[in-house]
């Protein structure tokens, strides 16, 4: 029995602010779309926190087609580029595309393309959110269901977990959390608040949620706005991945947990991977802290002799990526195996240890930002030389001419969405490079950093 | 004079033009000022002013007019 299809009963499955679901009213509310087809189509959904976008997402599996999860607040454009290059046949959101017309909560295509998708095919997800490119990774319904159930099991998700939605439904963590709590018919708490908000905990405590989950700025923020001194009795377990939390926040979490006997899980994982592959058990994450813990359950983790690299093993390992339409038509390509471009080594528990990067990305705000690409963009649009690095704190952007400053500031805030506490232009008096001409990173990032 | 550093540094935490920091600016209603934001904001308020902002004041401080009232609790004249 898989996650999507809902077995109806009298038990809360969502709760919103405004609302409370059965499941029996929210299979209601999945029949309300109809994606009645033939043949395997594709939806996109332009998702925000909401009952409709669940309820789409879920009628959109059970009937077996592929689904497209986007955030609503991309950008028009890169919006448009993807609808252009994918040419959904359903979309569901608020944003009104050329070439659709409205079929009551549904858009559908005019002129139906017949591009044909391949039965394994469940989810298109975007590594780098609202940041992002036109590349999706695809996961296949095996590979969702298989972390769906991996992740009820080792955070031990009962039918009495109420989990705050608290990250978007288009990014993989957060719809882990909505696929995982499904599958132990457990309750959802639907929300696009942020912990900053006051709203966020007035529904916290009235609704008395029992989980939260967050990347490491959440854990940032809950720790400015004094979390650690709320009386929340009802949360029992914090769940972290989307990058790594620094050690000092780590320790000061777990130690919270233990005194409060509530349980802190910090976890490792990539879109690639459905997402989650390796978590700490929470009873250890003191001693452990500094580490991405152990694989999950059905998954394995190792390391490449040669490379040093983490190699993980499962059936939750995408099917390969897509960057065109044709790409949905593809199989499986990578054989359970993925190649997680982290370095790593691990201890005498066989607990692992991320030691490094072998390609260019930082992670912001538990999104994955592409150095090369935001080099090659910001140097379309500046008509400048441009050379990336950074940690995953911060973007940083060197230039050699002080006068386009202002013109990559707008360029990262418009394409990027990037708060300017997040990137930092800087202006070298050359850029760093070898004899070969290629640009040096090493010295550029001592350099910025 | 006070006023006017907490008008700077809205508009520099939320990365928009002064002039659009009026009374009612609202969190949450432009993209501009998002979590993000609010959280830059925060520590900015904290460092200009000199004050360790408690749980409610974060939560609480949700417009321009608002931020100045609870400022006002930390004796910072407007």
């Amino acid at each position: 029995m898989s996650f999507h299809n809902i077995v109806v009963s009298e038990k809360i499955a969502v709760i919103t602010e405004e609302k409370q679901y059965t499941y029996k009213e929210l299979n209601e509310m999945v029949q309300q779309f109809k994606f009645s087809s033939d043949d395997k189509k594709l939806v996109l959904l332009l998702c925000k926190n909401k009952i409709e976008m669940l309820s789409a997402y879920l009628s959109a599996l059970n009937n077996h087609h592929a689904v497209m999860l986007i955030s609503a607040d991309t950008n028009a454009e890169l919006l448009i580029s993807i609808v252009n290059e994918y040419k959904p046949y359903w979309i569901v959101g608020t944003y009104s595309f050329d070439g659709y017309r409205q079929v009551g909560l549904i858009q559908e295509r005019v002129s139906s393309s017949n591009t044909p998708i391949h039965k394994d095919l469940a989810i298109l997800l975007s590594t780098s959110g609202t940041t992002g490119s036109q590349k999706f990774v695809r996961l296949s319904y095996e590979n969702i269901q298989s972390n769906a159930e991996a992740i009820v099991e080792y955070l031990n998700i009962d039918e009495n977990e109420r989990a705050i939605m608290n990250l978007p439904m288009s990014y993989s963590y957060g719809l882990s959390i909505i696929n995982s709590h499904l599958q132990a018919k457990a309750s959802i708490l639907l929300t696009d608040e942020s912990v900053m908000s006051k709203i966020f905990w007035q529904f916290v405590q009235e609704q008395q949620a029992t989980s939260i989950a967050g990347v490491p700025f959440t854990y940032q923020m809950l720790q400015r706005i004094g979390f650690l001194k709320m009386d929340l009795p009802h949360l029992k377990t914090l769940t972290q991945a989307g990058g790594r939390l620094n050690e000092k926040l780590v320790k000061i979490f777990a130690q919270y947990a233990k005194e409060q006997n509530k349980r802190f899980f910090v976890m490792y994982g990539q879109t690639e991977a459905s997402p989650r592959m390796s978590y700490i058990p929470s009873e250890r994450v003191v001693e452990k802290a500094g580490s991405i813990g152990i694989a999950i359950p059905g998954g394995d983790l190792s390391i490449d002799a040669e490379t040093g690299e983490l190699i993980y093993k499962g059936s939750n390992v995408m099917m390969g990526y897509a960057s065109c339409l044709a790409d949905l038509e593809k199989g499986d390509e990578m054989n359970g195996i993925l190649h997680t471009g982290d370095t790593a080594t691990s201890d005498q528990d066989d607990y692992f240890i991320i030691t490094g990067r072998m390609k260019r990305f930082i992670k912001l705000f538990g999104l994955r930002i592409n150095l090369d690409e935001v080099e090659k963009k910001l140097e379309s649009e500046v008509h400048t030389l441009i050379a990336c690095t950074g940690n995953d704190d911060k973007l940083m952007i060197a230039i050699d001419k002080e006068q386009y400053i202002t013109k990559v500031q707008d360029v990262v805030e418009q394409y990027y969405k990037l708060h300017r506490t997040a990137y930092k232009v800087i202006v070298l008096d050359a850029i760093p490079r070898f004899a070969s001409g290629k640009i040096d990173y090493v010295t550029l990032k001592e350099r910025c950093i | 004079m006070n006023e006017q550093k907490l008008r700077t540094i809205f508009a520099e935490s939320l990365g928009i033009e002064e002039s659009r920091v009026t009374e009612d600016l609202t969190y949450n209603s432009i993209p501009e000022w998002d979590s993000i934001a609010h959280m830059a904001l925060i520590s900015e308020i904290d460092d200009q002013f000199d004050t360790m902002l408690d749980t409610e004041d974060v939560l609480e401080m949700s417009t321009f007019a608002k931020a100045k009232e609870i400022l006002a609790k930390y004796d910072v004249q407007f």
